[in-house]
């Protein structure tokens, strides 16, 4: 059930008015599992099997973890359960595949089954939202949750079950378990922000994904100037999807008295590879900062083991995105850019000589390039688009021998411009999709500077809402797409 | 423990001033200024298609017949239909042999009825494709405006003629108009669209705004939706391409226009669906329910059919299922002609005539006493 679909749009009419009824009762928890769970059920009923399985057993972990001296076999249980359940079901087969690989380049006449497994909706989120309450509870950072129904609301509430942002049990558990009206405030701060997310994935995300699906599903038809314009409109696409989904979670969520942490913040405008981590998929970045790069020592130990740290934190942030290697690569180019930038932005030429707008792009085009490895089917692929974007002298030469060729062939010099240029009618990008993402990151660049109070003034923001709205029911692209998020 | 329970979400970077808490952008509105934008959209819904009817020009020409590429333009129907409606002249309904498939506009069953009239009482809302599961959709949907008044209602029994045709056949494909069949009862075994489209489909369907959204991707953007268009004008204007007005009436012709034994068709064995269980029918006696729920008077075509391409075995079933009609039109008292087959040469396939056969078939019903008094003559 996705979130821009009328089948949502009846749940959520069914379910609402019911919660505010309930709310504060003994049936607001089992009303909101019930929800959830047919929420994450639409996709697959089976999947409710996987979730009941991680909850009961991290709550069941967790009861007898208070209770024993052994706490660390516990937390090792846990982490066993949880990432082989993730294991399995998101590696087996890249792990199969690689292996039968290796063994076939040993002369080892032998091959692992490959095993035909279905990823199921959103399983990487809700076992690190599971796997968070029950390290915090180890570490005594937070109680343990005596009601199951509570905790059970905790992994799979439906509004952010299946992409984020991953909670934290301070935060989420601890609302569930206040008794606060929901106020007028929470219904129009959350309208507020499901539209925006909704205007982000229909209207921008989806469009952009027309001519990236297009480029990237055959890279080798293309030329570097389309090359170049589909991973600019990835990168775009990729946050207007997974930041519009998060927009209207949290929207869902503010509308029924729940506050979910920030996820995204103008990412695209962050001056530093530091700075961009602190703004992009920041529930994901917080929890690999707090259970893995702190366990690993952070930066407590010297400079070379604090790269180490960043180095293992990125790598493995990129593996949890996919069982793929274009993963992992996407994973170490950003732990490189972290590792190399680190001391220039540190250094104070760089914080005080280069001009912000500067820092913004060269992050901006670091982050970009990067994707091309998240976004490719394969590493080849994903070289076949770095060593053409990379050769901008082959489209000129391309550009120029049509040209000279046509000319020499005793055409007027009309058809041979004409017929020069179609060799690069391949980059065509809409120029209504390049308009809609530049006014986005020029609104984000105000929003930002010191002109905000212009875009925070009423009118402009009601016709800015009327705008919005009109556009997404008038001109959506096609039919609902998923989330990017969801393969993950 | 109380304390470090209670411990803040992680918090990003501040930046001054923005309430992070919230969200990193300017869009947050109050009830009140949501209660605006509320109004001012559903102003827009409830007017913009009435006003954008009055600014686009429609001034059908004779023998008017919706454009072979607006086909899938439900709101253009509708509105057709309430010209056909004000100008006082009798709906012909049906599907591609109503609409000629292999003839110009102004050698259509309605034309030549028109012609045996003396003046243009009869306009042409075929509906190419337009299947009897769709023709009920789209008289439920979009035929409101001709409530009360006289049609003249095809009925091809070509779509009985297989499974596939029937819609009751259990493998998947592709049909024409999923838009207008029912979404969910009864089930149509071969629609294997996933539920959250259909309840999309059944919920825009019923509203006009999305009706009149969906004629401007169907009108203007070439049966594409906005994003996609642009993607093949990436430099055009799509405010330009909404001023354009609508495509001409004047479609060049989809196919020769020969016949059948021109082209070389053999003679055909149909596997002709049970009347007793066939979809199709079902639909089309819907449909007649429909049209007489809202007092309408029916008047039935039933054909023309290609009888000379049949063979011996699937001209009996024919007859019989021709039979089978009547007789319901009959006991419903529903007026009707079952016109014997015209001449094979007249014939463009199996069901579709070619110029002249149109003018026979006018003829026909011409010369029809019950046509004759449905048709005021």
């Amino acid at each position: 059930m996705l979130f821009h679909t009328w089948t949502f749009a009846i749940f959520f009419a069914v379910v609402y008015p019911v919660y505010r009824l309930t709310k504060g009762t003994r049936l607001e928890l089992p009303w909101l599992l019930a929800a959830s769970y047919v929420f994450y059920g639409w996709w697959n009923p089976l999947y409710l099997i996987l979730i009941a399985y991680g909850t009961i057993m991290d709550y069941w972990i967790v009861v007898r973890m208070e209770k024993s001296r052994r706490k660390k076999w516990w937390i090792a249980l846990s982490v066993v359960s949880n990432l082989g359940l993730l294991g399995f079901f998101k590696y087996a087969g890249f792990v199969a595949t690689n292996l039968n690989w290796l063994l076939a380049h040993l002369g080892i006449g032998y091959a692992l089954p490959q095993p035909d497994i279905l990823l199921p909706v959103g399983i990487s989120f809700f076992t690190f939202q599971s796997m968070s309450y029950i390290i915090d509870c180890y570490r005594g950072h937070v109680k343990r949750e005596h009601s199951f129904l509570r905790y059970a609301v905790y992994v799979s509430l439906f509004t952010q079950l299946v992409a984020g942002p991953i909670e934290r049990a301070s935060n989420l558990l601890r609302q569930l378990r206040e008794e606060h009206r929901i106020t007028r405030e929470d219904v129009s701060d959350g309208l507020s922000l499901f539209v925006v997310g909704l205007f982000k994935k229909v209207a921008l995300a989806d469009y952009l994904a027309l001519y990236v699906d297009k480029v990237y599903g055959a890279p080798g038809n293309f030329e570097a100037p389309a090359l170049a314009l589909a991973t600019f409109a990835f990168a775009w696409q990729i946050y207007f999807d997974f930041s519009g989904y998060t927009d209207m979670a949290r929207g869902i969520a503010r509308m029924m008295g729940l506050r979910l942490m920030l996820n995204f913040n103008n990412p695209y405008l962050a001056d530093s590879l530091g700075d961009f981590w602190q703004r992009w998929h920041i529930s994901l970045s917080t929890w690999f900062k707090d259970y893995v790069y702190i366990p690993l020592g952070g930066n407590r130990g010297g400079t070379l083991l604090t790269y180490r740290n960043m180095v293992l934190t990125m790598v493995i942030s990129g593996l949890w995105h996919g069982a793929a290697w274009t993963f992992l690569i996407w994973g170490v180019l950003h732990a490189a850019g972290r590792v190399l930038t680190r001391e220039l932005e540190r250094s104070r030429f760089y914080r005080e000589r280069v001009p912000r707008p500067v820092k913004q792009l060269g992050v901006f085009a670091f982050v970009t390039f990067a994707w091309i490895f998240f976004r490719a089917q394969s590493v080849g692929d994903a070289w076949l688009i770095v060593s053409r974007i990379a050769t901008p002298g082959r489209a000129i030469v391309t550009f120029v021998w049509t040209l000279a060729w046509t000319f020499l062939r005793s055409l007027s010099v009309g058809d041979a411009w004409r017929i020069a240029t179609s060799s690069w009618t391949d980059s065509a990008f809409p120029l209504m999709a390049l308009a809609l993402v530049l006014a986005v990151w020029g609104y984000q660049f105000l929003y930002e500077s010191k002109a905000r109070t212009m875009l925070e003034w009423a009118p402009v923001r009601v016709s800015l809402a009327v705008v919005l709205v009109v556009y997404v029911a008038t001109f959506p692209a096609g039919a609902a797409q998923k989330f990017i998020y969801f393969q993950f | 423990m109380q304390s470090v329970a209670n411990k803040p979400a992680p918090d990003v970077r501040p930046h001054s001033g923005i309430d992070l808490r919230f969200g990193s952008n300017a869009m947050r509105l109050s009830g009140r200024q949501w209660a605006v934008v509320g109004l001012a959209f559903l102003a827009f819904c409830v007017f913009t298609p009435g006003l954008w009817e009055r600014a686009e020009k429609l001034d059908p020409p004779p023998d008017y017949r919706i454009p072979y590429d607006l086909s899938n333009d439900y709101w253009l129907f509708s509105r057709c239909a309430r010209l056909a409606e004000g100008r006082g002249e009798m709906p012909v309904l049906g599907d591609s042999v109503v609409w000629g498939q292999y003839v110009k506009r102004d050698a259509t069953l309605s034309h030549y009825l028109g012609e045996r009239a003396g003046a243009p009482r009869f306009a042409n809302l075929g509906l190419d494709g337009g299947h009897p599961a769709a023709l009920a959709g789209l008289l439920r949907y979009y035929g409101g405006d001709i409530a009360g008044g006289r049609v003249v209602l095809h009925c091809n029994l070509l779509w009985t003629a297989s499974k596939k045709h029937d819609l009751s056949s259990e493998k998947e494909f592709r049909f024409n108009h999923p838009a207008l069949v029912p979404q969910f009862v009864p089930c149509i075994p071969c629609y294997t669209e996933t539920g959250s489209k259909r309840l999309s489909i059944a919920i825009e369907r019923q509203m006009t705004f999305f009706n009149w959204a969906n004629h401007l991707r169907v009108a203007y953007f070439g049966q594409q939706d906005l994003p996609t268009w642009t993607l093949e004008h990436p430099t055009a204007d799509p405010v330009a391409a909404m001023g354009a007005g609508l495509p001409t009436a004047d479609d060049p012709l989809r196919h020769e226009p020969i016949s059948w034994t021109a082209r070389g068709v053999e003679k055909q064995d149909f596997a002709w669906v049970d009347l007793e269980t066939s979809l199709q029918w079902r639909f089309f006696r819907e449909a007649v329910e429909t049209l007489r729920a809202r007092g309408n008077k029916v008047f039935v075509l039933v054909g023309p059919f290609n009888e000379h391409m049949l063979n011996d075995e699937s001209l009996k079933v024919y007859a019989e299922r021709k039979r089978a009609v009547a007789a319901w039109l009959e006991a419903n008292q529903v007026p009707h002609l079952v016109p014997p087959p015209l001449p094979t040469e007249l014939f463009a396939d199996a069901s579709h005539p070619l110029a002249e056969g149109y003018r026979l078939l006018a003829e026909q019903l011409w010369a029809n006493a019950d046509f004759a008094r449905f048709a005021g003559k």
